[in-house]
């Protein structure tokens, strides 16, 4: 329904547009107008169409809620006894019923009753409604469009007003995407302060026992609940240096190659297929991982320590496997994969912005390209590198999909590469999944996770932002 | 015998009003001096950048101890031509050379020959200066360092003082050798790459429009440096300045289209040209 009235109001306005451009020229014969034409049209379709459009999806968003509120207040003594959920049910179902759908509960005794009865008043009220906001945005449509046609004068500044508008209108949009941000920052700190009011920060932060599973029953293990994060900085931290040494090296290397040595030919094929390579899913890495990667390295692992140590045999006289599919070093170097191509990508540009000045002048003195590289290139890029390899690390620790596939649950403190460890976006992520209640200990946990997930990237980002700013201005 | 262009110009066209113009004095009345056995002889040279031909056949012998100038309008190819004298055009993929170049006798594009030594006994100074991003000792110490030239820190402090020395810069930067060479003025910028090129004691200074980015006084110092590195080296300039040319060269080339027009004494192309080219460019009738 709200597509069609969207369609009736776009002709609409689009021939108030038409109408006001042809009467602004007419009336502009006989004084030089102030604006074009075309800007007496924008404005009285600014005004023809904004208003009506506002109503409209005021309208749709509210009718709902304002519906429910009239039922609730008028319905029979029998549905006002019940309690809150059960009534709210109630009044859904004469939602549905009065829409010519079935309940979904059953209703008994004086409650089938009122249904029906609430039911119809249901669809009454629904109509009125309905035909209240399609009327209020009809008036307002004729209305502004009215106003906007008496002002089509000659001297009537219509281009500073348009330009006014789509100016306001422009700072809108922007405003929405800052003020969501901001709402999304202010929610994870309140819900994070009210975590530390359970769990004080400094457990948070230092504790090194990481066991939010509360039981539900008093008597059972683990009662309590331990939220000492350090086990999951550390696993977080293990993963993103592993995913570094990975992706640092052959990222650097591969930007070397391309900037340097690859002729204009090889770049025009390789530079797109790492672009490509940029663009793959992360689920899709992750169950590479899961799949393919974690089954051979453990493969691998438990064969080396078989060779070497020997090890306990199981029932069958093989060696217990000891490393499992999930460990540290599967996580990490699929990431550390996942990240060359947006290492190589940064550090290809900054090394390309070192002006070509610089490499002639160190030919021109005999040296060779490899010195030239090492000497001259790379010191003049390593400020950009550096931020580069920062905005890795940030996407490094906050990369989820593929540590939750393929780095375990276990929160343990260690550096072991192949054991099983977790990390923030991992827990974060069985935190909230399943069924929860918004108010325990175990939810709220997830925003101080996220809070402090959210510090490090932001403070890590800004670093490298600054490094690569001031490092594009020395060269400009 | 000093010269002077605009007397000679002068006479011809309105009878001779003897102003003796102070820009156009050589600083050391150098032209007379005889410069030095033919140091880079070049036949039948030509550039091509992939199918477009930048320069036709060029065949000159560049003196060694002596300035040699090449003048001529933008895009005639004189970039090009001393590019060829380094072997810096390898740098460039596109670009072709062919012809010979022989120094001291020696084929410097055989096969044989690794342009990167060549380009140890050929230094070169560009346009725009171009420190590295280093402390001012670095870049200085920048080509001995790589060359492999001096045994220990001290000799490497020496050799560099020595060249900072020779570039005319040592008073000025004596007491800031750590310091940015970014941060240095563009004159001192341009001195310093001089006296990087000067450190691993090249043969052959080529230097690519060396002035155009400096203010008079800048220049004149420059200048004043050129003529001073002339008694020990064999030193090729591309300038847009006529003036400049005429102050410190003592043989000049003048390229057009991509051919070479004239090569001679600089005080015969800029009195007696033997080619209307050559005397349209440096009266300013066109380029
Ligand atoms: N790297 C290059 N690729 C393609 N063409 C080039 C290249 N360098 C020079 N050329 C061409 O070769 C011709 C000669 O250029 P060159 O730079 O040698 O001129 P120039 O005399 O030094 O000019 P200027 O006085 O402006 O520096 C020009 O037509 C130019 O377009
Ligand atoms: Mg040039």
């Amino acid at each position: 329904m709200l597509l069609i009235y969207l369609l009736v109001l776009a002709v609409f306005s689009t021939a108030v547009f038409v109408l006001a451009r042809r009467a602004a020229r007419r009336r502009a014969t006989v004084v030089k107008a102030h604006s074009a034409a075309g800007y007496h049209g924008a404005w009285a379709l600014i005004w023809a169409a904004v208003p009506a459009l506002i109503i409209l999806i005021l309208a749709s968003t509210f009718d709902a809620r304002i519906e429910r509120t009239v039922l609730i207040a008028s319905a029979p003594e029998a549905v006002q006894a019940l309690d809150a959920p059960r009534r709210a049910a109630f009044i859904e179902d004469a939602r549905i019923v009065g829409a010519g759908g079935m309940p979904r509960q059953i209703w008994t005794g004086d409650l089938s009753t009122a249904l029906q009865e609430e039911a119809a008043r249901a669809s009454r009220v629904d109509g009125a409604l309905a035909w209240g906001g399609l009327i209020a945005a009809i008036l307002a449509a004729l209305i502004g469009a009215g106003l906007a046609w008496r002002q089509t004068r000659p001297e009537f500044r219509a281009r500073n007003r348009v330009e006014a508008f789509v100016s306001v209108a422009l700072f809108a949009c922007s405003a929405v995407a800052i003020l969501t941000t901001i709402g999304i920052v202010a929610s994870l700190v309140f819900e994070s302060l009210r975590f530390f009011q359970t769990v004080p920060i400094t457990e948070f932060l230092f504790g090194t026992q990481w066991s939010p599973q509360i039981a539900i029953r008093a008597d059972q293990v683990g009662s309590t609940g331990a939220f000492g994060a350090v086990p999951l900085f550390v696993g977080t931290f293990l993963i993103m240096v592993i995913a570094m040494l990975v992706a640092g090296p052959i990222g650097l290397f591969s930007a070397i190659y391309l900037a340097e040595y690859a002729g204009p030919k090889r770049r025009a094929v390789i530079k797109p297929v790492l672009e490509i390579l940029a663009g793959v899913p992360t689920v899709v890495y992750g169950f590479f991982a899961a799949l393919t990667v974690g089954p051979s390295f453990r493969a691998f692992f438990n064969w080396i320590g078989a060779q070497l140590v020997g090890g306990p045999l199981d029932g069958l006289g093989q060696h217990l496997l000891l490393v499992q599919n999930q460990m540290a070093l599967v996580a990490g170097a699929v990431m550390g994969i996942m990240l060359i191509p947006f290492v190589s990508s940064l550090s290809d540009d900054i090394i390309n912005a070192v002006p070509q000045s610089l490499r002639d002048g160190s030919y021109a003195m005999g040296a060779t390209r490899s010195e030239t590289i090492k000497r001259v290139v790379l010191p003049a890029a390593l400020p950009g590198i550096a931020g580069a390899f920062l905005l890795a690390v940030s996407r490094a620790i906050g990369e989820t999909m593929i540590v939750t596939m393929a780095a375990g649950l276990a929160a343990r403190t260690t550096l072991n590469p192949l054991d099983t460890v977790t990390t923030v976006t991992v827990q974060i992520v069985t935190l909230l999944t399943g069924d929860q209640e918004f108010d325990s200990a175990k939810t709220l946990a997830a925003f101080g996770l996220g809070l402090t997930l959210f510090v490090v990237t932001l403070i890590l980002n800004f670093a490298a932002q600054r490094i690569v700013q001031t490092y594009r201005e020395q060269y400009d | 015998m000093r010269f002077n262009l605009f007397r000679q110009l002068d006479g011809a066209e309105s009878g001779g009003t003897a102003a003796t113009s102070p820009l156009l004095a050589p600083p050391h009345a150098a032209h007379q001096e005889p410069t030095g056995p033919i140091k880079i002889q070049t036949r039948d040279v030509s550039v091509f950048y992939g199918d477009k031909q930048a320069l036709f056949d060029v065949s000159v012998d560049i003196p060694d101890k002596a300035v040699t100038a090449f003048i001529g309008p933008s895009g005639c190819g004189k970039s090009s031509f001393l590019r060829c004298l380094n072997r810096m055009n390898d740098t460039i993929p596109i670009a072709r050379v062919k012809g010979s170049i022989r120094m001291d006798g020696e084929d410097i594009y055989d096969k044989a020959l690794d342009p990167v030594l060549l380009r140890a006994r050929v230094g070169m100074v560009f346009q725009k200066p171009n420190p590295f991003p280093k402390s001012i000792f670095e870049n200085v110490a920048y080509g001995p360092r790589i060359h492999g030239l001096t045994e220990n820190k001290t000799e490497l402090a020496d050799r560099v003082e020595q060249s900072l020395k020779r570039a005319g810069l040592w008073a000025e930067v004596a007491d800031r050798l750590d310091a940015a060479a970014t941060g240095l003025s563009g004159g001192q910028q341009q001195r310093l790459v001089i006296a990087r090129a000067i450190a691993v004691e090249p043969e052959v200074i080529l230097m690519d429009e060396p002035c155009s980015a400096l203010d008079p006084i800048a220049t004149a110092k420059i200048e004043e440096l050129m003529d001073e590195l002339r008694e020990e080296y064999c030193l090729v300039i591309v300038t847009h300045s006529m003036a400049q040319a005429a102050r410190v060269s003592q043989r000049t080339a003048f390229f057009h289209m991509g051919e070479l027009v004239e090569f001679d004494d600089t005080e015969t192309i800029f009195q007696n040209p033997r080619d209307k080219r050559t005397l349209d460019y440096i009266t300013g009738r066109f380029g």
